[in-house]
């Protein structure tokens, strides 16, 4: 056999599966991709890769990319297929006739967090500036939502106050609601090297996740909780830092609002927060509260790392504010080795949230409504904007059903799939005159587009990325774009179709307007990433080359001090009882990422060929079930089949499925609550029943009537 | 700090992992160089533009010192200690190319040439290959008919890498690199001596094994033992069998 051949060229780029942002050299052969290796000079894996982003690249070559734009005058046609100038024309005639008819507010646009930054920012801008209207939504709110509203009440922004080498100076390394190993697995081999260095491990997690126990690492304390007792859990290990006075009292002095602070004593160090009575009600030995508690407090360095396991609760952003108060009440911030840091699902979640793809804001989270930061950017876009906040994609959609929204530009994101009344979105979709989808596939929503725009993978474009440590990579083209045209470059013939006239040499141009608009990227520049490999935000005069640690000397607050939320445990509505008792939470698996648009076309799926559903022995005998046997999981919401894995890693009373196969349709049974503050869906705590049935007939098979928010494809949440 | 991850560069291979110690001067063949305190002989060497040739080593592990190719001479010591192994001293004086050492080198780079199929060198370009090409050593004195691992089985189990043992030259740096990098452990050297072996798990196929594949093995092999399928064109067949 010969030897292996030669890649010829090697382009650096940075990975589009998972928030790390690997740092990735994509090999090629002959114009064909053969390779992709872990780049040693990476600042977020330092040479490492998972199996996702290492080897599960291929899709981007899949058969059913669509490669040729397509239109169509009514959905019962069949597409017909374009060119691209026919395809922007018919576009753009279509949504100007519709805005000339229903009004300037009757069309708007959805982007994605798979896309990069410039895209991002480019789809915002033809909302604001080409549309005239501030109709523009994005997936970010629908996971990571309470992070945002949670930490910007704590400690003023809503970011990870770390770069993820600092866990390598952690002490304690606090884990809730987050499996890294499988979620984001390079950050887990980081953080397994720090436990293998001596690093103390807390993990907050109803399952005994692969983080809990593997080989040479395990949890010095596991709090098993139950499925929606996040907040109480938390309170209580407050209470035990109260009432042992185990806070940094020169920290609070000095840095947060003291009077809070003495609010916030006075809450959790209530008996009614002690762990001897929230231990029962957690299902946790109350002794284990107060060891987490005195391991946390005691540091000297403790890291907070946290995921939707945190986020997706009718509670997520009082969860998320009760991790802010912990970290502020022991000094935990503002320095190397600790911080309270979210790990992100998506390659750009950080990026969508940051660049101005929501109705209300610009860039930056700066209002529409605030006249400086508006004049700005009419003075850099030459066009009047909308001082009026526009519309949620939700809203959208009832204004779509209502008639007077008729038209969508969605780039990135299959809403048919993601709403949560998948009935309600096909009404509004159906309801519209024209919906531009621009995506990499097919999918469920391109059944009612009238226009699609074929899209090119990270691999065939060029931008940025922002990871869930705030730094900004570079992501470069390493094969040319199979339909033609990079991602930016559609929107922008998108926009000049519509008669605005704007020119782009190169998305080095948008991320130059981005820095120009945006004070977090102000100093961000191709030539800067080019220079220095990567740079985390906030990056400006002060701060060069980025900044890798948060809150150093202050809080990005009015008065730069921390402040401390109120924050009560309220059970969620969602509860067993003699019909449903058990509860079902939800999360995911090494080989498969999120619902599996990319790595289900690749061989990831000989590791996951299926979701199962992982119960108890004690749950499993008593319902007669054994390993593979098929049962039937049935919630007040709706029913699915899957087969069940008899798991030691789920205590009794809790049962466990991913959510990577459309076919499992695990989105079809999880509760319809949601965050009060943000909307965050409350996947992760459903009132179930399993019982064993002899499997789902070939023509039975359940077909979901709530797919879960989080299911978007390529677009969904995390 | 952090410098073993944070020093790492893409075009050099330290060979071991970059420290943060204080400044140590030293002399590579009369080339004056200074590297960190707890640094190796091998990574000053690498600094001074003086790279000495290694198998085992690789500059995202820690050192091994199994492979006996980057053996150096230093003043006032006696023998021959491998450079990945020795930390630095200041003022130090070593030697990386004298006579007893290229015969040494060249000793050690026939032996590990002899159970490698030939079939195999003539288009490698592994990191093995090109050490073997740089130390001039393109045949071996110990004729066909010995033993060897050439026709041990491919595991082609996992669907993106496969495992050729009759190209593996046992340094352990997939082990390593498990263990270091990916904090997984599910690789293993099986036996002892020439019955040495790398296995995954309880010697399973590495996709029935507790393998994750990250690839940090495969991006660690020197051998291209461990190689990515995509690499090759057609299926994979196993290497010819040496003629007697």
């Amino acid at each position: 056999m010969p030897n292996p051949l030669k890649p010829e060229k090697s382009v650096v780029t940075t990975c589009a599966y998972c928030g790390v942002g690997c740092g990735f050299k994509a090999e090629t052969r002959a114009g064909k991709i053969v390779r992709m290796t872990p780049w040693k000079e990476g600042k977020a894996n330092h040479g490492h890769s998972c199996i996702k982003g290492r080897f599960a690249y291929d899709y981007y070559n899949a058969p059913d990319r669509v490669r040729t734009p397509l239109i169509r005058a009514s959905i019962d046609d069949p597409w017909k297929p374009v060119s691209w100038q026919e395809a922007f024309d018919y576009a753009a005639s279509a949504f100007r006739r519709i805005q000339a008819k229903y009004g300037v507010k009757s069309v708007g646009a959805v982007s994605s967090s798979r896309c990069t930054n410039e895209e991002i920012f480019l789809v915002q801008k033809f909302a604001r500036a080409v549309l005239g209207n501030n109709n523009i939504d994005n997936c970010a709110r629908i996971c990571h939502s309470p992070t945002q509203f949670g930490l910007t009440n704590t400690v003023g922004a809503g970011a990870a106050s770390q770069h993820f080498d600092s866990i390598l100076q952690a002490d304690v390394i606090m884990v809730v609601g987050a499996n890294p190993t499988e979620g984001h697995p390079v950050f887990g081999s980081l953080m397994k090297r720090r436990i293998r260095q001596g690093a103390k491990l807390i993990v907050i997690d109803p399952r005994k996740t692969e983080t809990v126990e593997s080989a040479h690492c395990k949890a010095d304390v596991h709090l098993a909780i139950r499925p929606g007792t996040n907040v109480a859990i938390l309170d209580s290990i407050a209470h035990v830092v109260v009432r042992e006075r185990l806070y940094n009292e020169e920290f609070v002095r000095a840095r947060c609002e003291v009077n809070e602070f003495e609010n916030w004593t006075a809450l959790v160090g209530s008996d009614k927060y002690a762990p001897e009575v929230i231990g029962p009600l957690a299902g946790v030995d109350p002794a284990d509260i107060r060891k987490a508690a005195r391991m946390y407090a005691g540091g000297p360095n403790s890291a907070i790392y946290y995921g939707l396991g945190v986020t997706e609760h009718s509670q997520g952003s009082t969860g998320v504010m009760c991790l802010g108060n912990l970290g502020l009440s022991c000094g935990m911030l503002g320095r190397e080795g600790v911080g309270v840091n979210p790990l992100r699902g998506q390659g750009n979640v950080q990026g969508g949230s940051c660049l101005g793809s929501w109705p209300h804001v610009f860039s930056g989270y700066r209002f529409v409504t605030d006249d400086e930061t508006r004049l700005s950017f009419e003075a850099e876009w030459g066009v009047t904007l909308d001082a009026e906040p526009g519309l949620r994609l939700p809203n959208m959609l009832d204004a779509a059903v209502a008639g007077s929204f008729k038209g969508m530009y969605i780039m990135g994101e299959d809403p048919v799939q993601s709403d949560p009344n998948q009935h309600h979105v096909i009404a509004a979709m159906k309801n519209m005159e024209c919906v531009v989808l621009h995506d990499l596939f097919l999918n469920e929503t391109s059944k009612y587009a009238h226009v699609f725009f074929p899209g090119s993978s990270s691999l065939e474009k060029d931008g940025t990325f922002t990871n869930a440590e705030r730094r900004v990579s570079r992501v470069r083209k390493v094969v040319e774009p199979l339909a033609d045209y990079q991602d930016w470059e559609i929107t922008v013939k998108f926009m000049n179709a519509m008669g605005y006239n704007v020119t782009y040499n190169n998305p080095g141009e948008v991320l130059d307007e981005i820095a120009r608009l945006s004070p977090a990227y102000r100093g961000m520049s191709f030539a800067l990433i080019d220079r220095v490999g990567s740079a985390q935000w906030p990056c400006d005069e002060n701060a060069p080359e980025g900044t890798e640690v948060l809150h150093r000397v202050k809080f990005p607050r009015a008065n730069g001090l921390g402040a401390f939320m109120l924050t009560e445990y309220v059970p969620t509505a969602e509860r067993t009882n003699d019909k449903y008792p058990l509860l079902l939470t939800t999360g995911r698996i090494l080989s498969q990422y999120n619902v599996g648009t990319q790595t289900r076309r690749t061989p990831n799926s000989m590791w996951h060929p299926e979701d199962v559903l992982e119960i108890n022995e004690q749950d499993a005998m008593s319902r007669g079930v054994s390993d593979g046997h098929w049962v039937k999981l049935s919630s007040r919401f709706g029913e699915i089949e899957l087969r069940a894995k008899i798991s030691e890693r789920v205590n009794p009373g809790v049962v466990y499925t991913t959510f990577h196969h459309a076919k499992s349709k695990a989105n079809a049974v999880t509760s319809d609550l949601s965050d009060w503050a943000t909307n965050c869906p409350e996947y992760k705590v459903t009132a179930v029943d399993v019982v064993r049935t002899n499997g789902p007939a070939a023509d039975s098979v359940q077909e979901a009537e709530r797919p879960r928010i989080d299911e978007l494809e390529p677009a969904e949440c995390a | 700090m952090w410098s073993e991850l944070r020093g790492l560069k893409d075009e050099i291979d330290f060979g071991t992992p970059p420290r943060d110690g204080s400044p140590v001067p030293l002399e590579i063949d009369s080339v004056a160089v200074t590297v960190p305190a707890g640094s190796s002989v091998m990574l000053a060497a690498a600094a001074a533009g003086r790279p000495i040739p290694k198998l085992c080593a690789t500059d995202m592990l820690e050192a091994f010192g199994s492979c006996r190719v980057c053996l150096v001479e230093i003043e006032g010591r006696g023998g021959f200690p491998a450079s990945c192994t020795t930390p630095v001293v200041e003022g130090m004086k070593v030697k990386t190319q004298t006579v007893a050492l290229q015969r040494l080198r060249k000793g050690v780079l026939e032996l590990y040439l002899s159970d490698f199929p030939e079939s195999e060198m003539a288009d490698g370009w592994s990191e093995f290959h090109e050490t073997l090409k740089a130390e001039g050593v393109a045949s071996h004195p110990y004729g066909k008919g010995g033993a060897n691992h050439f026709e041990a089985p491919v595991d082609a189990s996992n669907p993106y890498f496969l495992f050729d043992p009759a190209k593996c030259i046992v340094c352990s740096r997939c082990v390593r690199a498990c263990a270091e990098v990916q904090g997984t452990f599910a690789i293993t050297i099986a036996g002892r001596s020439f019955e040495s072996k790398v296995v995954a798990s309880q010697d399973q196929p590495f996709f029935e094994s507790e393998c994750v594949s990250c690839g940090a093995c495969v991006q660690a092999c020197p051998s291209h033992a461990l190689v990515e399928k995509s690499l090759f064109e057609g299926e994979y067949k196993h290497a010819e069998p040496a003629e007697a």
